[in-house]
């Protein structure tokens, strides 16, 4: 109640030099508006990054790889010669012996980890042919699990059909740039259409050989997906089959059984190179990894690698933030000097107000409120200016973009509220603390000298 | 001294002294000043100017303390005071009117007179109401939306009359109430801080040069001259 009367008498004070106080707000203005529009530029930036990750639903994948199985540098390379039986142990690679198997045993075991949702051999096959009618094109085979079709960013990325039906049907997903290629006029076009892949690779046999393979498999155009732009560009020409099915790719298990072989185990208890457990939200990624290399694998998650990309984005903010912070300095020198002009051209009134009764803190308060009342008129100020030059920036760029050929629209900038209150927060304790001094001022009047001035 | 027996004592200033440096020299605005101000008491204090007059309102009202001696408000010492309790002195025991009126210009006549109020604590209704007695009691109810310079300099005053009594303080200090008053509105002025002080029973110091309106308001006169007391007059006919 007090303090709400404080703050009238505040308005009241500042309202009589309303010029003054437009200019000393207007200055915490283009403070503030710089800090909001260099931070939500580098957050702009940051988010235009991490949009494939997150649309890709990367975060909540833990990609595990068998301990100590060393994998040939060129896979597809049959030509490579296993190293002497007397060669040293590569340094990362224990002793084969106890490193256990990444196989459909270990999957089991980690997908009774609580919070994982999912679990699948990662399959990735290149040199795939896509074969449509008369065309041919050369593509990438990418494996998910059908029980996939239950997380929600797998849908979200589906432009047309639908995903894997629960069944042993043989089908398959096209990316869109890949329909269009083999002569799918739309997505909508490309379903219910069958269409053959081409593979050929090296297929593990019963003695530690292996056999060439060419396989036609035909399947049914059940989906068409779009990567989100900036993706992954590989994920762009790719098919995506079901896990079983890529197993019938020949030279799927090539790699796995060759290190297997080589680590003087058989081809057949290989397990799989790579296995992606998902898990249900990030904040399960860190006990489900550290249970998972308990088990004796190798861990990697993509949410490391873009913490490294996220420090380097707040050293970016900071770097702005302190750019802004040294005009909202240069601002509040603007307010000392306005609130210190108020306190002499006020000091019959602090006078009279120590005389009807104000304490030294009711002036204090007084002073320091009329410089919040500044910072908060500046600092919302500063939100529509930051918001008006971003505004204006995109235009600019955008335009520019579409001049040399870009498709899409260009969100340089984001505002995440936390931001917008920050700012305004900021800009009101700076400007508070620009008050402290003109309210100790205040304070100190002597009421006799400033009631004897006539 | 010169206390009429049977009435209270409200204030009594024992050889107070009041120094001020100029420059390299020191002024001499009270000078060893003995003072008994009766509970309900009007008081007037005349002088010309320069005599220690308005210095002697601020000791009293607790804005200034003395060099030497003390001021004893119902029997405790304003200058034993810390900074915070001088504070509340002001704010519960003492109303302050003066010569120039000192209205916050920005704020309406009643807006003026409820800041006492705020700077006091009260609040909301009571605020409201107090304030707006207030201005009844100066008969300004008719002008309590207007700001000071829409009132006349007679109309100032009442609202500043108004803002020393609202919270009903025992001790009104007026300093040269009337100086800046043309006679009529003098005159009427005082008729007004009469009726203040004879329905409210607050007790009234009032500083003036202006000895023929002091006389005809006040229970009693003294004069100072020098920061001395020259005259411990007894009570006007």
């Amino acid at each position: 109640m007090r303090i709400w009367m404080i703050v009238r008498l505040a308005l009241g004070g500042l309202r009589r030099t309303p010029l003054r106080v437009v200019l000393t707000s207007l200055g915490v203005t283009i403070a503030s508006g710089a800090i909001v529009s260099m931070v939500g530029f580098a957050l702009g930036l940051q988010a235009q990054a991490e949009a494939p990750f997150e649309k890709l639903g990367l975060l909540n994948n833990i990609e595990v790889t068998p301990k100590g199985l060393e994998f040939a540098h060129h896979p597809h390379d049959p030509d490579d010669a296993p190293p002497p039986d007397d060669a040293p142990a590569p340094d990362d690679a224990p002793a084969p012996d106890d490193a256990p198997a990444l196989d459909d045993a270990a999957m089991e075991r980690m997908e009774a980890i609580p919070g994982v949702v999912l679990t699948y051999p990662d399959f990735r096959a290149t040199g795939i042919k896509l074969i449509h009618g008369e065309r041919r094109e050369g593509a990438t085979a990418i494996g998910f699990p059908r029980e996939a079709s239950l997380l929600g960013f797998v849908r979200d990325m589906l432009v047309a059909g639908d995903f894997f039906s629960v069944s042993d049907a043989p089908e398959v997903i096209l990316s869109e740039q890949l329909a269009r290629k083999v002569g799918f006029e739309s997505p909508e076009k490309a379903l219910g259409a069958i269409v053959t892949l081409e593979a050929t690779g090296l297929s593990p046999e019963e003695a530690e050989t292996f056999r060439f393979e060419r396989k036609e498999l035909k399947v049914k155009v059940v989906g068409v997906y779009s990567v989100p732009r900036m993706g992954p560009r590989m994920v762009s020409s790719s098919v995506v089959l079901p896990v079983e099915l890529m197993k019938q790719i020949p030279g799927i298990q090539f790699t796995p059984a060759l290190a297997s072989l080589r680590a003087g185990r058989t081809a057949a208890g290989a397990g799989y190179q790579r296995v992606t457990v998902r898990v249900r939200h990030p904040s399960d990624l860190a006990s489900v990894e550290q249970k998972i290399r308990d088990m004796g694998f190798k861990t990697r998650t993509l949410l490391s690698q873009l913490e490294e990309m996220r420090t380097f984005f707040v050293f970016i903010d900071v770097l702005l933030a302190s750019v802004g912070t040294v005009a909202l300095v240069v601002a509040a020198l603007g307010i000392i000097n306005t609130l210190l002009m108020s306190v002499l051209e006020r000091f019959q009134e602090i006078g009279i107000y120590k005389a009807i009764g104000a304490s030294d803190g009711d002036l204090v308060v007084l002073f320091l409120t009329e410089a919040g009342i500044i910072g908060l008129l500046g600092g919302l100020g500063g939100l529509a200016l930051g918001r008006a030059v971003s505004w204006i920036l995109e235009l600019a760029v955008n335009a520019y973009a579409r001049g040399q050929g870009v498709t899409f629209h260009l969100d340089l900038f984001a505002f995440p509220v936390w931001l917008l209150a920050g700012a305004v927060a900021f800009a009101v304790v700076v400007s508070v603390l620009a008050g402290v001094y003109p309210a100790v001022r205040a304070a100190r009047v002597d009421p006799i000298r400033a009631l004897r001035r006539e | 001294m010169h206390c009429a027996s049977g009435a209270e004592t409200l204030i009594e200033t024992r050889d107070l002294a009041r120094e001020y440096r100029v420059g390299s020299s020191t002024v001499r605005a009270l000078d060893g000043l003995d003072l008994t101000v009766r509970r309900g008491e009007f008081l007037a204090v005349v002088g010309v100017s320069g005599s220690g007059k308005s210095t002697l309102l601020h000791l009293l009202g607790g804005l200034d303390t003395p060099t030497s001696g003390s001021v004893r408000v119902e029997g405790r010492d304003l200058a034993s005071f810390r900074k915070s309790e001088r504070t509340i002195y002001r704010r519960t025991m003492v109303g302050f009117v003066f010569q120039s009126y000192y209205l916050v210009s920005s704020m309406t006549a009643e807006e003026n007179v409820a800041l006492a109020l705020t700077f006091q604590g009260t609040f909301g209704e009571t605020r409201r109401s107090k304030a707006a007695e207030a201005i009844r009691r100066v008969g300004l109810e008719r002008r309590a939306d207007h700001r000071p310079n829409q009132l006349s300099g007679g109309e100032q005053q009442r609202v500043a009359i108004a803002r020393a009594i609202v919270h009903t303080p025992p001790l009104l200090l007026a300093d040269e109430p009337t100086g800046n008053l043309d006679r009529a509105t003098a005159g009427e002025m005082m008729s007004l801080v009469r009726r203040i002080h004879e329905e409210l029973g607050t007790t009234v110091v009032m500083v003036t040069h202006d000895e023929e309106t002091a006389s005809r308001a006040a229970d009693r006169m003294v004069r100072l001259r020098d920061g001395r007391l020259v005259d411990a007059g007894a009570s006007t006919p």
